[in-house]
């Protein structure tokens, strides 16, 4: 479709962008102006873990991802690690070591990784493989529906093939069994985010409204009838609630000077090849960062790539040259199991995958401490950015000692410019979303953090040593 | 909505409707389970409808196709509209009071346009709120009358049906004056619809559609053939493969109207010179796809054409674990546990060809892999051995002989088969592969996972296609006549 509004963010800017919320633009250091800037958490997903050290059988792996010591994050203990492409901002980084994801019977590392990263829950059919799905709702939805005005969802993005191992998009979900679809074309979450723009809104407002009242009149005559199966009233309960008045989206609209190509940008959202897939999600988090700034939603899902990320074919930052695909690279292997001929290098090869994820999570940070908000504090600072991983490594694909990376502080909340290790393999990750749960506005209902996310079954008391 | 407003292409306004999520144990992309109306998606159903609603007054071609005659009577034809084009958009006649409350649109529709004027305007308004309205979106059933254990469906319910399931779109003008007439499921009409539908070319799109999702051929895509073992490989060969599946499922079932034994055993296959060299094939030449006759002693139907062999393959040798395992499970519809987390690695393949590493790492007895992979996995992927990462023949692995002979377990019996043609023909004889098909179809046709309830046709439908002169055509027919394609559970009621 030919879009009929503005759909521009390269080289956007925040001083380019229109946001009325935002026109004070506050020179960093002002004093603290306006309302504080509520959280927010932003969740990138990758699968297939880290090159981290290890042995397998094609040999010993050096240690590529983690810094290479408790404590204070600095230029030399992340140099030459992955997460040495976020140097710049080592400051406002909690690198999280030793958690443990549970071992639940999803028969599957992927699909236990994936479906339980954002959920803390096991599988909805137990031993399924392939063919599962998670048990619970995830923490992106959870945020989003809380937290977010008017009961609208967490956006969740997805960039990659949309098929291939565990159907594709499968991060976020309304519940046990209720998986999300996801928004593909960052030029689609723009627009969906934008509404309408200032050309189409004086004329379309009034129309629309017409439009809706019978919608809505037509909506409730269905959902009244008793005929209804179970099924069907909840699919119409989710569309009447999505049907609202079209929103005057000015606020989240951007300068005329700043159109440019995004549909370039995004072009490649459903690519196998690396560099197309990863400009997409740098699209996606423009939008992203965007809707956080703007006051849209207070939760974003990206992921990337699918259950195993099996398609996607990342560069190989020597050479030059696209690498096998992930999956492959994270096996060791020309397999998506045990078999097939090692690669060579295939260690140093997920390495470079890791940096390319780094340099990504890199512009969300970037584009987020671009937005200095009325309370003069960075947008980056306000909440939570989190770079997180289904699984701790390849071939593997083990769940003890998952990555988190987390960026920003919650305003405050969180400690910052630390790498943490944890007691060795005893801590649940459930209790790394309560905390990061928390961090984003979460409360009980007696104002305390939450507690009560993921898996009953499961310790999901907040982790002190990640609170500041 | 090509259909809708009579035109030539699609509208294209779809494209940027938010993907639909996978359903998990459910095959198909029409799930009715994972098609869900929410922000992202009501937004771009809005963004469409506005869209559409100008395209459709401002092209006069469609304008002259849905409006009623202009006699005078501006009120009189706003209403005539509001019920034609009503009943197209909801596929059933609308409710006096559905007429009343969109032709109430009309007046003041003029002051909602900027560019817009005179009765288009209302037009234009009432298209742009019918293209929102759930009646459009859904399709709903909405007869309550049980006759025991069932509701018949009324003629516009079954028209919808069949029109949805054969073409994947409304009705058409003639299934519409069929419904009107109420003669749809009266004597041999709904056949008779049925088989002009299936005659129209959407239908193919259809066809593709299913056996896309059933033989996954989007995964042919990602065949990857190391260019340090096959460098004469064709860089695109995912792509050529998914084309000539294309072909062969379209002009075996639809064109030539074949059936699963042709689809398991036809030696023809459709190439371009690149395929043709991998298929050993002289004579063809160029991009363009051509028909040929394959040797059938060394090919026979679609798991011994590129696109299943090279995609389930490593970079260097085939893959009979894969190719074994989603035969079993989707051509036989075994039910395997899924693999253990841990997969010890291949053992040292020197000296050994690709099979006996397999057979060394899958088979050793009293392991927890050998039940599955001794019975049901690996009888069905040796027999291709015969075939490289690229789908070429070959004789020879590691300087060995090929060995291709198994025995795999069908309908209970243990049969040997010496190589993959043999294969071929058992399976296309086997009635547990014909039930497996036919109960794809009829999950497709529901948008749902088959039922228990579903058995009995499920197995009408596979005793029919056993016969080799079957079609997958008599199957799509067998379907639209069975009565749960012509009812729907009362017990949703309760």
């Amino acid at each position: 479709m030919n879009l009929s509004r503005r759909f521009v963010l390269r080289g956007m800017g925040a001083a380019a962008v229109a946001l009325p919320m935002l026109e004070s633009l506050a020179p960093r250091g002002a004093k603290a102006g306006g309302n504080a800037t509520p959280p927010y958490a932003i969740f990138l997903r990758q699968a297939n873990g880290v090159g981290a050290a290890q042995s397998t059988d094609v040999g010993d792996e050096p240690e590529r991802f983690w810094p290479r010591n408790p404590g204070a994050l600095t230029a030399e203990s992340i140099e030459g690690r992955a997460i040495g492409e976020l140097t710049d901002f080592a400051d406002r980084l909690l690198v999280v070591g030793n958690v443990r994801m549970e071992f639940y019977d999803y028969a599957d590392g992927h699909a236990r990784g994936v479906f339980q990263s954002l959920t803390g829950r096991g599988a909805n059919v137990p031993g399924a493989g392939g063919s599962s799905e998670a048990s619970g709702e995830s923490l992106d939805h959870r945020i989003g529906r809380e937290l977010n005005a008017d009961d609208r969802e967490s956006m969740f993005m997805y960039a990659g093939r949309n098929a291939g191992w565990l159907g594709g998009a499968c991060l976020s979900h309304r519940g046990a069994n209720s998986r999300r679809g996801p928004l593909h074309n960052p030029v689609l979450a723009y627009q969906q985010m934008m509404g309408i723009d200032s050309d189409q809104f004086a004329t379309l407002i009034a129309r629309q409204r017409s439009v809706n009242d019978l919608v809505k009149g037509e909506m409730d005559t269905l959902l009244g009838r008793a005929e209804l199966s179970t099924q069907d009233r909840m699919r119409l309960e989710l569309h009447q609630q999505s049907v609202r008045d079209l929103e005057n989206g000015l606020q989240c609209s951007l300068e005329a000077d700043q159109e440019a190509a995004l549909d370039g940008e995004a072009a490649g959202f459903e690519s196998t090849d690396g560099d197309q897939v990863l400009a997409a999600v740098r699209a996606h988090m423009d939008v992203a960062a965007l809707a956080i700034a703007c006051g849209y939603t207070r939760s974003v899902a990206i992921q990337v790539g699918n259950g195993n990320d099996g398609d996607t074919q990342y560069r190989n930052l020597d050479s030059g040259q696209l690498m096998e695909n992930y999956h492959f690279v994270s096996h060791r292997r020309q397999s998506h199991g045990s078999d097939g001929a090692i690669i060579p290098n295939s260690d140093l090869l997920h390495h470079y995958v890791d940096r390319q994820f780094a340099q990504t999570f890199r512009h969300l940070l970037e584009r987020l401490d671009s937005y200095i908000m009325p309370d003069g504090q960075a947008l980056l600072d306000a909440g939570v950015s989190v770079w997180h991983n289904d699984s701790a490594n390849g071939p593997g694909h083990g769940s003890l000692n998952v990555p988190y990376v987390v960026a920003g502080g919650a305003g405050g909340m969180l400690r910052t410019g630390q790498f943490i290790e944890l007691p060795g393999g005893e801590t649940n990750h459930a209790r790394v979303l309560n905390t990061l749960g928390s961090a984003a506005g979460l409360r009980a209902e007696d104002g305390s953090l939450i507690s009560d996310f993921g898996d009953p079954a499961q310790n999901r008391t907040p982790l002190d040593e990640m609170l500041a | 909505m090509q259909d809708l407003l009579y035109l030539d292409a699609p509208t294209g306004f779809s494209d940027s409707f938010r993907a639909d999520p996978s359903n998990a144990g459910y095959l198909f992309e029409n799930s009715a389970a994972a098609l869900e109306v929410d922000g992202p998606l009501w937004s771009g159903y809005q963004v469409a409808a506005v869209e559409t609603a100008s395209l459709a007054v401002t092209t006069p071609s469609v304008l002259t196709a849905i409006l009623p005659v202009d006699d005078g009577d501006s009120a009189a034809r706003a209403e005539a509209f509001v019920r034609d084009f009503g009943m197209r958009a909801f596929r059933r006649p609308l409710e006096e009071d559905e007429v009343i409350a969109y032709a109430a649109l009309f007046p003041g529709a003029a002051e909602l346009y900027d560019e817009t004027t005179g009765f288009e305007a209302g037009v234009q308004l009432v298209v742009e709120t019918m293209l929102q309205s759930p009646h459009f979106l859904y399709r709903i059933e909405s007869s309550t009358e049980a006759q025991g254990d069932v509701i018949a469906l009324g003629d516009f319910e079954v028209a919808q049906r069949l029109s949805y399931f054969l073409l994947d779109s409304m009705p058409d003008d003639e299934l519409f004056d069929v419904a009107i007439e109420g003669s749809l499921t009266q004597g041999d009409v709904l056949e008779d619809q049925a088989r002009r539908l299936l005659a129209d070319p959407r239908a193919k799109k259809v066809v593709e559609s299913f056996h896309d999702d059933l033989f996954d051929a989007q995964s042919y895509l990602g065949a990857s053939p190391s260019p340090a073992f096959y460098p004469d490989a064709p860089a695109d060969l995912g792509e050529l493969a998914v084309q000539e599946f294309h072909t062969f499922v379209e002009r075996t079932l639809v064109d030539d109207q074949g059936g699963v034994y042709d689809l398991l055993t036809s030696s023809v296959a459709y190439v371009n010179d690149d395929l043709a060299a991998i298929y050993g094939v002289t004579g063809v030449t160029g991009d363009e796809f051509q028909r040929v006759e394959l040797d059938p002693e060394l090919r026979r139907g679609i798991f011994t054409q590129v696109g299943f062999l090279a995609g389930n393959a490593t970079g260097v040798q085939p893959d009979p674990i894969h190719r074994g395992a989603f035969i079993s499970e989707r051509i036989t519809c075994s039910e395997l546990p899924p693999p253990p987390d841990v997969i010890p690695p291949l053992p040292d393949v020197e000296g050994l060809t690709n099979r006996e590493a397999i057979e060394e790492l899958t088979e050793e007895p009293g392991s927890s892999c050998a039940g599955c992979h001794t019975t049901f996995i690996n009888p069905m992927g040796f027999p291709f051995e015969n075939y490289d990462s690229t789908g070429a023949f070959r004789t020879m692995d590691d300087g060995k002989t090929v060995d291709a002979a198994t025995t795999v377990i069908l309908d209970g019996q243990e049969t040997p088969v010496a190589n993959a043609v043999e294969l071929a023909e058992v399976l296309a004889e086997s009635p547990a592969v014909h039930n497996c098909y036919a109960k794809h179809w009829v999950e497709y046709a529901s948008g749902r996972p088959a039922l228990p309830e579903d058995e009995a046709l499920v197995q009408r439908l596979a005793a029919a296609s056993l016969d080799s002169s079957a079609s997958m055509q008599d199957t799509l027919i067998e379907i639209v006549k069975s009565q749960p394609f012509t009812t729907r559970s009362a017990f949703e009621l309760e």
